[in-house]
């Protein structure tokens, strides 16, 4: 029903401009698209103003095309350089105090369930690691205990981007960054670990280097979310501006990441496994 | 859970047949909370509101209200409860002291968004050092907020405005918070004689679709909009935006000064408002006048009385009508930094002498002779 | 109160116009409306809004989201019956067709969007324009913004409780109201032509 909100009416459909008429015509509304179609669709976010080679806007582009619903999907973020796309992206997109972010999303996901009982609505949180880690730390846990029905995926870019280039809890050890003059001197923040006794039913970590793992984690994760239990995604999404590396780099930053320190890891809970057997093991992602 | 049926606001406020108890003004919450078909509530607990809201829940679990839940901090609540309304439901929740500004962001993002959330505020002292006795500092805080703010004299006055809050946020041309607020403990833990409609009558659902702001659940168009703030550039065209958005949320709260005046009566009630001694007040410090000025009569003395019921927007105008003839102006208050004397004095623009007191705080109680001394101490000058 | 009055008059304003309602501007009651700030009869403001936009030079419709999406019964009717309002009173349109701020240039030859509505309004030299189908918060937020920096004057023909913000200002506008308004429009260029 919901795809109504992208039909446009006979008497004006002719004057809207043409990016709108392409969402209309090309959008993932009416038949989602994934990672695969990339290029072959207009996508929710055409235009964004991140930083070359930024690692997160690439994070948020494959996060957005992979979303299994579009038309019915609402994004909840916060204060970050997450928000720079977003922003631009044709989705609902909700953005209040920094850190809130799991809060806000509890109390629609469970508004909307009871308003449309029938229909899908995903809520996914979407922000970078400061937001998720630090600030927002105890509001993210504390949904995933209370087993919010909500996928939360990470755009971790190991720093405090927007604010310019501070030490973050998911920092590696060692790095000298703003705010961490002699060296970062704890560990990352083991987010994902915490997700897994935290009771998300499923967690993976990628980085974007691996577009296609991206699109089948985020779909799971949002599947599994719908009527398992709160789900969780990490990505890594390396920052070009605050590490000064070449803008050309990001991506090889993140394959040799994905070879070391940052490998890919799943979890999926009994219960999940189950359900994802039972209703989508034949899916083609 | 009682069969409930719609009726009209003003039926259910003005009109319907009132039952009197001799209830706490905790429970006069929840016979609001009860009547007012509220979507969801969500609650953390806090002396000495947290009575209130266990009260809130017990009726969730008969099925009054849809969704319940315990938050983890004042913070998580509030935010929680702005999802709920950006999803498009009526929600409810209550805080006090500490938890008010614990949650304290969250307001000014609340009116930003334009959510018509209905909050309590049972107030008590701030630390340090820990106190949860009753005092309105917070109340000094939430002034530039962007809320509407109404100050409940007693439980009667709570349970009303607790639910004529509910129709005055969600008016769109209003569509922004409003925070109800009560003296704690003096109100929330003390029983008083409470006039309520009948259990089986409720308001009408809200209609999210009149909002002046879409919702957030991808039924209603534009498919690309933003709750809530929107602009991070540096350049004249984003300034100018945020501005006028701000400008819009102040608006809104004038706005509401009809509503209010329609639901509440006024913005303001006076008593003998051509005496040359007023007492402007508001909550319990009303109460405690009524008796100084009881005493003052007694002895021949002339003083009137403004109680204030709107905080934001504030009855500026009507103010300055109902203390036209005085020579001084009293202000009694339960805090130690004299917000109320602020906003009176701001507002009489040094046309009256306005005494900032007195003012007792940390818990302890008004004397009302304290105030008799203040009013003989005017009418003899 | 401030002694004289505030009136909602055509711009340029200046750097930062006030809310007409922090000015004291009240909203009209069904069967009311808003000129300049004063409430009068319906009737009156249907009246000046024909006589604005046949007088105009070059007047544009602004359909807002509620109006370009086909998103529930009755608004592909409503949406018709405004874009015959529009020929009528021999206006263009320029769609509006949601909120969020243009990235990275808006093009003002075919969009308004309500964060930098002065930007279409200079472009095209709108002298007159009309809202609709704009949620009533992003159609405030617009109508200041050009009363500040443009002498564009703003029309506003509101379902909910109307805009002090606009120089005219219906309220409750349903199909009836849209009815009554093109009949005027048809009329008084009737009159005109005769
Ligand atoms: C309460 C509050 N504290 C601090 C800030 C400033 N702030 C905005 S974004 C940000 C850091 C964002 O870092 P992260 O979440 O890692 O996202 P990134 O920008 O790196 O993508 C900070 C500290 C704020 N907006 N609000
Ligand atoms: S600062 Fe880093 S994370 Fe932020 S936009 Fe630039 S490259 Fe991306």
């Amino acid at each position: 029903m919901s795809i109504k909100v992208i039909k446009p009416t006979a008497a004006f459909a002719s004057l809207l401009p043409t990016e709108y008429l392409e969402l209309v015509a090309d959008g993932p509304y009416a038949s989602p698209k994934t990672i695969n179609d990339l290029g072959t669709f207009k996508e929710i976010i055409a235009e964004h103003p991140h930083c070359a080679g930024c690692g997160v806007a690439l994070g948020v582009r494959l996060t957005v095309a992979s979303l299994p619903a579009p038309a019915d999907t609402l994004i909840v973020g916060t204060a970050g350089c997450s928000f720079f796309g977003l922003a631009q992206a044709a989705l609902n997109y909700s953005c209040s105090a920094f850190g809130n972010q799991n809060a806000v999303a509890s109390g629609l996901k469970r508004m909307l369930k009871i308003r449309y009982p029938d229909t899908d609505k995903d809520v996914v949180v979407l922000v970078g690691d400061g937001g998720i880690a630090d600030i927002g730390l105890d509001l993210t846990l504390h949904s995933w205990f209370r087993r919010e029905k909500i996928a939360t995926i990470m755009v971790d870019n190991e720093v405090y981007g927007n604010t310019g280039g501070q030490e973050s809890g998911m920092t590696q050890e060692g790095q000298v960054l703003n705010m961490a003059p002699k060296g970062k001197n704890f560990a990352k923040i083991p987010v994902f670990e915490l997700a897994r006794v935290s009771g998300c039913v499923y967690g993976a970590r990628v980085t974007v280097a691996s577009p296609k793992k991206i699109g089948r984690v985020v779909r799971k994760a949002i599947l599994l979310a719908r009527e398992v239990g709160p789900t969780y995604v990490q990505i890594y999404t390396p920052c070009p501006t605050n590490f000064k590396f070449p803008p050309q780099q990001t991506i090889n930053i993140a394959k040799k990441a994905e070879e070391g320190y940052y490998s890919f890891q799943e979890f999926i809970s009994d219960d999940a496994q189950a359900y994802w057997e039972k209703n989508f093991a034949s899916s083609t992602m | 859970m009682i069969e409930q049926r719609v009726v009209a606001p003003e039926y259910l406020f003005n009109e319907a047949e009132r039952e009197e108890q001799f209830i706490t003004g905790s429970e006069a919450v929840r016979e609001a909370i009860k009547r007012a078909n509220v979507d969801m509530a969500i609650s953390y607990p806090i002396t000495p509101q947290s009575e209130s809201m266990h009260l809130v829940g017990d009726i969730y679990a008969e099925g009054y209200i849809k969704e319940y839940f315990r938050g983890e901090n004042e913070f998580a609540v509030m935010s929680s409860v702005a999802g709920a309304a950006m999803g498009g439901v009526r929600v409810f929740t209550a805080t006090g002291g500490p938890g008010t500004l614990r949650a304290f962001e969250a307001f000014p993002t609340w009116a930003g968004a334009r959510l018509p959330v209905v909050c309590a505020f049972m107030t008590r002292g701030i630390n340090s050092p820990l106190s949860i006795q009753p005092d309105t500092l917070e109340m000094a805080y939430m002034l530039d907020t962007g809320i509407i703010m109404l100050h409940a004299e007693n439980s009667q006055d709570l349970y009303d405005m607790i639910l004529q809050a509910f129709m005055i946020a969600e008016k769109p041309d209003v569509h922004i918070p409003v925070g109800v607020f009560v003296d704690g403990f003096f109100i929330t833990h003390t029983r008083d004689r409470v006039k309520i409609a009948p259990p089986d009558l409720k308001l009408p659902p809200y209609n999210p679709y009149s909002a002046p702001v879409p919702v957030m659940d991808m039924e209603n168009p534009p498919i690309r909009q933003m709750r809530d703030p929107f602009v991070m550039k540096s350049n004249f065209i984003s300034y100018a935006a945020h501005a006028s958005w701000q400008q819009e949320i102040l608006a809104a709260a004038e706005r509401s000064r009809r509503h209010i005046a329609h639901y509440l009566g006024n913005l303001l009630e006076a008593e003998n408002e051509t005496a040359p001694v007023m007492i402007v007040a508001s909550g319990t410090a009303v109460s405690q006048s009524r008796e100084a000025i009881e005493s003052a009569r007694q002895e021949g003395l002339d003083v009137g009385l403004v109680k204030l019921k709107s905080l934001r927007p504030f009855p500026t105008e009507e103010l300055k009508a109902m203390t036209a003839n005085a020579k001084a102006v009293i202000v009694p208050e339960f805090n130690r930094v004299g917000w109320l004397a602020r906003e009176v004095r701001a507002a009489l623009e040094a046309k009256v002498k306005v005494v900032g007191g007195p003012r007792v705080f940390g818990g302890m109680t008004m004397p009302p002779d304290l105030i008799l001394d203040e009013i003989r101490r005017c009418a003899n000058e | 109160m401030s002694i004289t009055p505030y009136r909602v008059l055509v711009g340029p304003e200046g750097y930062l116009p006030p809310a007409a309602a922090s000015r004291g501007i009240l909203l009209p009651e069904k069967g009311e409306a808003l000129i300049e700030g004063a409430i009068v009869p319906e009737e009156e403001a249907m009246q000046a809004i024909a006589t604005k936009l046949l007088s105009a030079k070059n007047p544009f419709f602004f359909p807002g989201p509620q109006l370009l999406w086909d998103w529930k019964e009755g608004v592909a009717l409503k949406a018709q019956a405004v874009k015959k309002l529009a020929d009528l009173a021999g206006a263009r349109v320029i769609p509006m067709p949601d909120y969020r701020p243009k990235y990275p240039m808006i093009n003002p030859a075919v969009e308004i969007n309500p964060n930098h509505p002065n930007l279409t309004i200079w472009h095209n030299k709108i002298d007159v324009c009309v809202f609709i189908g704009v949620h009533c918060h992003y159609a405030n937020m617009a109508l200041k913004i050009i009363r500040g920096g443009t002498s564009c004057y703003t029309i506003a023909l509101c379902g909910e409780a109307g805009h002090e913000d606009a120089m005219i200002s219906l309220c409750c506008m349903g199909m009836p109201e849209l009815a009554r308004l093109t009949e005027i429009i048809q009329s008084m260029k009737g009159e005109q032509a005769a």
